[in-house]
């Protein structure tokens, strides 16, 4: 065989088959990945909204965001239109938790907030995800800067050397996370009220 | 049998690749903030090296020498994707931790190192105990900084908290990895002397 065609021979169905083991990999794999994605999620809603039984999803359509550039559309549908709403064994409402995001100083930082249903005031913070520097950055994960945050409500700054004491050395990554909760506050706050 | 353990220690010790080649230093540097990372990492690297160096030698025949690097390439990209897919599926928490550095074995020179040097010339199993060899000891080298860095940065070891006073916030730094990489080299280096005395 000529040279040259073996070598494209070989080199095809080498991938040719990497690709085969790759598709195969990926529907065993990514079907595992989702369902650890929503359990996470859900596990986080029982975090931040304690005493909840059930989590139901409360989805709003596009035309109740009046927003009409469908990139923006999927974007906020992926930020903010997914609210959690936290039911306890009872049936009671315990409230309501949402996604909001902050730009940290390696990246987004994302936070699930849990918001009390009758007095409005947030119940917990939890970090989702996040890639701050580690030891510096990360201690935004820390009990006692999350705790700060509880009572809280949409009317307070929430902003860093207002209400929300800095985190030594780490002034960018706590700006963050208090624009991401601050911000979700405020969206879901609108979609919520606006939807009502 | 004792060529293959011969292979096989040799990447644990005598040509260690951390301590010794010092090869495939961004991961080393960049995941080793605690001891979970260095072995999770260290581990991974290990699977695929093994894997991949056992795939190369089994294929050094078939593959045209000109084409060697682009084969070596997607057999070795292949098995990165499975540890990171996988990785992700049933170690979601390990898997956020390392990130970008799971795709980047892709380029770990240690891996093509590996191929290149070893798989291509010797026999399918050589290859799997010398993968295995290099691979742990890539994952030894990785674990005992993760380790140091964690317990001198954040106190704890295999995130269990240790009663320490104080901390050197430095350490969990890239600063931090360069200076336990330096001091551990130079300690390596030392109990290999005194071994070379004794033998002599």
């Amino acid at each position: 065989m000529n040279e040259s065609v073996r070598m494209i021979v070989v080199l095809s169905v080498i991938a040719m088959v990497s690709a085969g083991v790759l598709s195969w990999a990926y529907q065993t794999a990514s079907v595992i990945i989702e369902e650890n994605e929503a359990r996470a999620l859900e596990s986080s809603v029982l975090e931040v909204l304690p005493g909840t039984s059930t989590v139901n999803i409360i989805r709003r359509s596009p035309d109740e965001l009046g927003v009409e550039d469908p990139g923006e559309m999927k974007e906020r549908e992926q930020k903010t239109t997914l609210i959690y709403q936290g039911v306890d064994a009872q049936g009671k409402i315990v409230g309501y938790a949402f996604v909001g995001e902050g730009n940290g100083y390696g990246g987004v930082v994302r936070v699930l907030v849990g918001v009390d249903e009758d007095t409005d005031q947030i119940l917990n913070v939890k970090i989702l995800s996040h890639t701050e520097t580690p030891g510096l950055g990360s201690r935004i994960e820390d009990e006692g800067f999350r705790s700060q945050f509880a009572g809280k409500t949409a009317q307070d700054p929430i902003a860093i050397n207002q209400d929300i004491d800095n985190l030594s050395g780490a002034t960018i990554s706590a700006r963050a996370t208090a624009e991401a909760v601050r911000k979700g506050l405020q969206d879901a706050v609108a979609i919520y009220r606006g939807g009502e | 049998m004792a060529r293959m353990v011969k292979n096989f220690v040799n990447g644990l010790w005598n040509e260690n690749p951390t301590f010794r080649l010092m090869i495939g230093l961004c991961p080393t540097l960049a995941v080793t903030t605690s001891a979970v990372n260095g072995l999770g990492m260290g581990l991974a690297t290990a699977f695929v090296i093994a894997c991949s160096s056992a795939l190369i030698s089994l294929l050094r025949k078939v593959i045209p020498d000109k084409v060697r690097i682009p084969a070596y390439i997607i057999v070795i990209a292949t098995f990165v994707t499975i540890v990171d897919l996988f990785m992700n599926a049933y170690m979601p928490d390990l898997h956020q931790v390392l990130g970008l550095f799971i795709p980047l074995i892709v380029v770990n020179c240690i891996v093509l190192g590996r191929a290149e040097a070893f798989a291509s010339k010797n026999s399918v199993i050589a290859s799997i105990f010398d993968g295995l060899g290099m691979g742990l000891g890539f994952t030894w080298a990785l674990t005992v900084l993760g380790a140091v860095r964690e317990l001198l940065g954040a106190g704890s070891i295999f995130n269990v908290k240790l009663p320490v006073g104080a901390t050197i916030g430095i350490m969990s730094l890239p600063p931090g990895a360069f200076i336990t990489l330096g001091i551990l080299m130079g300690l390596v280096n030392m109990i290999s002397a005194r071994q070379k005395k004794r033998a002599s």
